[in-house]
């Protein structure tokens, strides 16, 4: 509960009232004052002080002065008059209330119609900020627009110009050689009797003479063609040089290239040669040499070559056993399968190699050809016609010029024709 | 104060009914040419005359197949025949006075002609006429005119070796009547000099990205400078008079456009100045400066070059679509003319290059 504050004293000026109150030792830094234009209000905790005015003020002008402990108001009065006291008397609690409540929604009021002022004052402050900034990047495009635009015409003044002088230059010399051009078949003709005879070998010295009017305007004359070709070379004798063009690992165009897949191919392989599968002991008692794949496959092939069938299938096994991620391995243990009408084998081992010659990129055509070929045929031995049948298109996709595999998917489409009209 | 760059001044510009594939001034005058495909798949010449602020069509000349290069590198000044290459193949050599038969015709490929130049005409140079063609097919031949159906000199892809698109090719080195080469840009990136007096392969290099223009800054000196533009952007400039045993030329690169480099031109009247077109619709207009030393000698002794440096002088944004072709007056200094994908032919102006 505030303590009231009774102790004011004032004096009154026709214009102005002057109210003094003290502190009584409250510190004047949490002093809150609320005027309106007839509601004083002064909260200085724990003391509270409110007056009623006799009339209305002025209070955007009225001033209040904190020091020396205590607070000096000075307040205009609206009307100049004489106060009789400085609070309006007779004031019971109700019309205390409703006068209170009043001057604070008029306090609201003010305080908002101010902010609104502010806000309008602001933005005309903006836009006007920014109309200047426009007006003066217009300016400066203008500016040079008109320098271009001056630029602009001087140019084509001097076009026109230089258009003119050509025009007139050409009916000049056209004029001047004619008349040359007769002067000089007069002495070409001369000239032209004497060479008849010989062959006609560039001669400096005649076409040295002769030549000024070829480099002129005008229509040819056959006396001046002929004398031409005097004076230039003969053509070059024909030759032709044969040239290479830059080869990549794959070669594409930069624009062309699949790089990302070749990327994944080239690692894959890299990766295969790595692998040493684990089942080492019962390897030990390998050669050196044997436990190289490579020269595994090797071997396997001169068998292969030589009809040793069985032989290159267990070479390609050990292999296989030591890494089982060349996909060759298994393509030629494929072909080895074939021959040896292992049929099964053969088309799981192709389908092994193709399986590891993923993703499909130029380097690796040549063996998925082989794979596609080899599963076909192992499908056709198996009657397995249609099956087939894929296969060698799919071999024929990859490579189109092979005549072979066309002739052979061709036998197999009309043994598929042929069963099937049987059945 | 004015502008100080060269600036780029778009005079004329004309919408065609075809696709442009290259534009040409006519030597001496002030018409040009543009060559194309029409809608129905044919070819179309087109001589224009630049009039006032406008460009007024002299002659329109259909022929069976769409051209995709010409050249009036290897005609006279009297007669000013025009070199065509078309999509199928075909070299062709128009008198464009009575453009009903050629005055040479031969199939010389089996596949589009890329790209054409010629060289010992126009009154620049000394030698023997000849037009080079590179081809879709991996081959780039040398003709002579007088010299009907076969080439002069042919480069080929060995026996059983893929071949690779040719994409341009360019004359230099043509300062006497009998040294001449012969530059290739490929579409694998390769770039092969050839040198046609001693008829071998001089240097090759390999750029990684598509070669889509050559270029010596000039045909009729000894070799100087050789600029090249690839896809993505990148384009080289070689310094074409030291040649290093093992590392070939110097050269300095520069990655401008996001978007493939289509041509480059030299200024006719200066050397060291060039423009670049891009697949954005933009030219790049380029300074080259010499380094202090052009050349130096390496750990042991063998002479090699130095490259320069490059500037940018100015660029600007014409098109939407690839700029395509683009050629300089030899008449009027930075007067030029480009072509781009969306039918347009433009006329340009390049001021202050004199103060450059």
């Amino acid at each position: 509960m505030p303590v009231w504050l009774r102790e004011g004293s004032w004096r009154q000026s026709p214009s102005a009232v002057y109210l003094s109150l003290p502190l009584r030792g409250a510190r004047a830094t949490s002093a809150n004052i609320f005027c309106t234009d007839q509601y004083l209000k002064v909260s200085i905790p724990p003391f509270l002080f409110e007056a009623i005015l006799y009339a209305p003020i002025d209070d955007t002008n009225s001033t209040a002065k904190i020091g020396n402990g205590i607070i000096f108001f000075t307040l205009y009065k609206k009307e100049v008059a004489l106060w009789d006291s400085l609070t309006l008397a007779n004031a019971n609690k109700e019309e205390l209330q409703y006068l209170r409540e009043n001057a604070v929604l008029k306090a609201h009021e003010k305080a908002k119609e101010e902010t609104e002022a502010k806000k309008v004052t602001k933005q005309e402050h903006k836009k006007y900020a920014l109309e200047a900034t426009m007006k003066l990047e217009e300016a400066e495009r203008k500016r040079i627009e008109d320098l271009k635009e001056k630029e602009r015409q001087k140019v084509t003044k001097e076009l026109e110009l230089w258009r003119k002088q050509q025009k007139d230059a050409e009916k000049q010399k056209g004029v001047q050689k004619e008349e040359e051009l007769h002067h000089e078949v007069e002495k070409l003709k001369a000239k032209k009797k004497e060479k008849v005879n010989k062959t006609m070998i560039p001669n400096e010295g005649i076409s040295k003479t002769g030549l000024k009017p070829t480099k002129g305007h005008g229509s040819c004359s056959m006396f001046s063609e002929n004398l031409k070709e005097e004076q230039l070379p003969a053509p070059r004798s024909a030759a032709t040089i044969k040239i290479n063009f830059t080869s990549r690992v794959f070669p594409t165009a930069l624009r062309e290239s699949r790089i990302a897949e070749e990327e994944e191919w080239l690692r894959k392989q890299a990766e295969a040669r790595r692998t040493i599968s684990d089942d080492l002991s019962e390897l030990e008692d390998l050669k050196e040499e044997e436990k190289n794949p490579d020269w595994l496959k090797d071997k396997g092939n001169k068998m292969f070559a030589t009809g040793n069938y069985l032989a290159a299938v267990n070479a390609y096994n050990l292999a296989v056993r030591l890494n089982n991620k060349l996909p060759l391995l298994y393509l030629n243990r494929a072909a080895a399968h074939l021959k040896l009408r292992n049929l099964h084998k053969a088309i799981e081992d192709s389908s092994k190699a193709l399986e590891l010659l993923t993703p499909p990129v130029p380097d690796n055509e040549n063996a998925r050809v082989k794979a596609y070929v080899r599963r076909g045929t192992a499908f056709c031995q198996l009657e397995l016609y249609t099956e087939g049948l894929q296969d060698y298109e799919a071999a024929l996709k990859i490579d189109p010029k092979n005549k072979t595999i066309e002739k052979d998917a061709e036998k197999i489409r009309h043994l598929i024709q042929g069963t099937t009209q049987e059945s | 104060s004015g502008l100080e760059r060269p600036q780029v001044v778009a005079h004329v510009q004309q919408a065609l009914s075809y696709t442009l594939f290259d534009c040409k001034w006519v030597p001496r005058s002030a018409r040009l040419l543009c060559l194309g495909s029409a809608a129905r798949g044919t070819g179309l010449l087109q001589l224009y005359e630049l009039r006032g602020g406008r460009l007024a069509l002299l002659r329109e000349i259909e022929k069976a197949k769409p051209i995709k290069c010409g050249t009036f590198g290897a005609t006279s000044l009297q007669q000013r025949y025009l070199a065509t290459g078309d999509f199928g193949g075909n070299l062709n050599i128009w008198n464009l006075e009575a453009p009903e038969i050629p005055v040479y015709s031969v199939k010389g490929h089996k596949e589009i002609i890329n790209s054409i130049d010629g060289v010992g005409g126009l009154g620049i140079g000394e030698g023997a006429p000849e037009i080079v063609t590179g081809s879709r097919d991996g081959t780039v031949k040398v003709w002579d005119p007088r010299q009907k159906d076969t080439p002069v000199a042919n480069m080929e892809p060995v026996q059983g070796e893929s071949k690779r698109d040719c994409w341009t090719v360019a004359f230099g080195n043509a300062y006497n009547q009998e040294e001449r080469v012969v530059c290739a840009g490929y579409d694998n990136g390769d770039i092969k000099l050839f040198d046609l007096k001693t008829m071998s392969l001089r240097w090759e290099t390999n750029i990684k990205n598509g070669v889509c223009s050559v270029e010596f800054d000039r045909k009729d000196v000894n070799m100087n400078k050789l600029v090249a533009t690839s896809l993505e952007g990148k384009f080289h400039v070689f310094d074409m008079r030291t040649q290093h045993p093992t590392k070939g030329f110097a050269s300095v690169s520069e990655k401008a456009q996001k978007s493939t480099i289509w041509q480059v031109r030299h200024l006719p009247q200066n050397r060291d100045i060039f423009m670049t077109s891009g697949g954005a619709g933009s030219l790049h207009l380029w300074k080259y400066e010499y380094p202090a030393q052009r050349s130096k000698k390496d750990s042991e002794g063998a002479e090699m070059g130095v490259a320069g440096s490059v500037s940018l002088l100015q660029n600007v944004t014409l098109s939407t679509q690839p700029i395509s072709s683009l050629d300089w007056s030899p008449d009027k200094k930075g007067l030029c003319v480009c072509g781009a994908f969306d039918q347009t032919v433009r006329v340009l102006i390049v001021t202050k290059l004199n103060k450059v």
